[in-house]
């Protein structure tokens, strides 16, 4: 059986049993990381945060609180990162 | 089932904010010289490069490039999840009994994650390296590197637990702030900004959600996921590849983390006299779940090592059999089988429950379910299917360098724990509420 002859969402996971991509280089953008990473495990995350703008009770101030506690967190933990290693160029290098 | 913490007041809560011991000191003085020892050797290691530990390249030390740092990261990620699974699942399974010591488990969680990153910033080499490689290389390796799933997913984590404090706190600062130090208030402003009473609810709700992420997320795809996948996913280690080492993780992650919660929660319970909001039946609950996570992680270790030596392909018997016979395994063997067997000793005898046995055979089970990450890390690097290391020289022996890194991180956590308990109540008003709703200073 080829690879087109797959049902196309098996076709599609094809890359998971091949992941070095193939040979060669350079990779195709689309991965395994693709569907397992943004697909499967963040899912939850997904929910999470549709679930925090509607059902009751909500608000949509509160919702994006926390929307903006995860954005934020997350700017400040790489972006401190980000700024020690500007540092650390312009002070040793 | 609910413990009973009618007779704790809020004075008795916010008791850490307030007070300043000897005790508090010299704790203080032991974590900044940890931290202090571990600094000074890692300038070491900044001013020299990854030479002056054992893990500089593959021509020396038996091939090990990994080692102490990475069976160190594990470790702590794993010690990681179990706090805030403790906290998720007093929300979402009503496990009230467990309240007095969530707060604390998240706490936990942050703290050892942030440990876990240690490791890897001082694994990279140059602390920079951890941007100029990661960050350009994301958008177009997330896709393919379990490196970057890893990244990807521990952030999140690292992202939901920050978040998830930040907003339960809100209720507790509200309520308790007349019983805060008024020094702190530019600090409580920003947490608090934009509370009123009627987000409560709402806020409850969205905690809640947030718990179900991490309870889904955590165990089945963090540390029973991404984790193991940096290893299981390469063929070329026999030691390492295959599917048992998600659920392995998991059992080693659980066990570690209840581990870590019993001592941070008989810690505070002994400095601050909190016989009555961390009550035994507490100690009693944890110690059971030690038991079973306990006996789950020695399940899936004999599962491997039974189909390691039992007619396995060449390369994945040799590693089992090295890893038998190596004797410091069955040392982290013992320690997780002697915690099972007082845990179900005490189940059968409830009069030999004590809580500091208990902690101490907590700290045993560190001791095992690090060494067991650490030897995991090495002993898979050493015996690969290919011949690669066979000429290399040397056995692995984690460096003074390494060991100073473990030192300082156990200090980072123990200076966290000392700075949050001065500044936020490490446990969660609602673990005595049912008793005080609706009054103020009951």
């Amino acid at each position: 059986m080829t690879a087109a002859a797959l049902p196309t969402v098996l076709a599609a996971l094809l890359p998971l049993a091949a992941s070095s991509g193939g040979g060669g280089h350079s990779l195709p953008f689309v991965g395994p990381g693709t569907y397992l990473i943004f697909g499967i495990v963040l899912a939850p995350v997904y929910l999470m945060v549709v679930a925090w703008y509607v059902g009751e009770p909500s608000d949509r101030s509160k919702a994006w609180l926390g929307v903006g506690y995860l954005v934020g967190l997350t700017t400040v933990l790489w972006g401190s990162l980000f700024v020690a290693t500007m540092a650390i160029d312009v002070l040793y290098f | 089932m609910s413990v009973d913490t009618t007779d704790v007041s809020r004075e008795t809560l916010v008791r850490p904010i307030g007070t300043l011991s000897k005790q508090y000191l010299l704790a203080l003085v032991a974590a900044l010289g940890a931290i202090g020892v571990w600094v000074f050797f890692y300038l070491q290691q900044l001013q020299h490069g990854l030479i002056v530990t054992n893990l500089a390249d593959w021509g020396s030390g038996g091939g090990v490039p990994w080692g102490l740092y990475i069976g160190a990261f594990i470790w702590w990620v794993g010690i990681a999840h179990g706090g805030i699974i403790l906290s998720a699942a007093v929300r979402l399974l009503g496990m009230d009994r467990y309240q007095p010591v969530a707060r604390m488990a998240e706490l936990l969680t942050i703290a050892a994650l942030t440990c876990a990153g240690v490791f890897i910033l001082i694994h990279v080499g140059r602390p920079d390296r951890l941007v100029t490689s990661v960050l350009p290389a994301w958008p177009t390796r997330v896709q393919w590197s379990p490196l970057m799933w890893d990244v990807t997913v521990i952030t999140a984590y690292f992202v939901l637990t920050a978040t998830y404090l930040a907003l339960t706190i809100r209720y507790d600062i509200h309520r308790l702030r007349d019983r805060l130090p008024d020094q702190l208030e530019p600090v409580y402003a920003v947490l608090m900004v934009g509370y009123s009473e009627r987000e409560d609810a709402i806020v409850e709700r969205m905690v809640w959600w947030i718990a179900f992420a991490i309870i889904i997320m955590a165990p089945l795809l963090l540390h029973g996921g991404v984790i193991p996948w940096l290893f299981a996913l390469l063929p070329s280690m026999a030691g390492w590849a295959g599917g048992v080492q998600g659920p392995s993780f998991l059992s080693i992650a659980l066990t570690s983390a209840v581990s870590g919660i019993i001592i941070v929660a008989a810690s505070f319970r002994r400095a601050y006299g909190w016989e009555e909001l961390v009550p035994v039946e507490v100690f009693r609950g944890l110690a059971k779940w030690l038991g079973f996570f306990g006996l789950i992680f020695l399940w899936l270790q004999l599962q491997q090592v039974i189909t390691g030596i039992f007619a396995a392909p060449t390369t994945l018997q040799h590693a089992t059999e090295v890893k038998i016979a190596t004797p410091v395994y069955w040392v982290a063997i013992g320690l997780v089988l002697a915690a099972m067997l007082y845990v179900f000793a005490c189940s059968l005898r409830p009069s030999l429950f004590s809580i500091p046995v208990l902690v101490a055979l907590s700290f045993g089970v560190l001791v095992g379910t690090l060494v067991e990450k650490v030897l995991f890390v090495v002993e898979g690097l050493q015996h690969a299917h290919f011949q690669l290391y066979d000429g290399v020289p040397g056995v692995y022996v984690p460096s003074p360098v390494e060991l100073s890194a473990l030192l300082g991180t156990v200090g980072i956590v123990v200076l966290f724990f000392l700075v949050v308990a001065k500044v936020i109540p490490v446990v969660e008003l609602h673990a005595i509420e049912a008793a005080h709703e609706g009054g103020d200073d009951a």
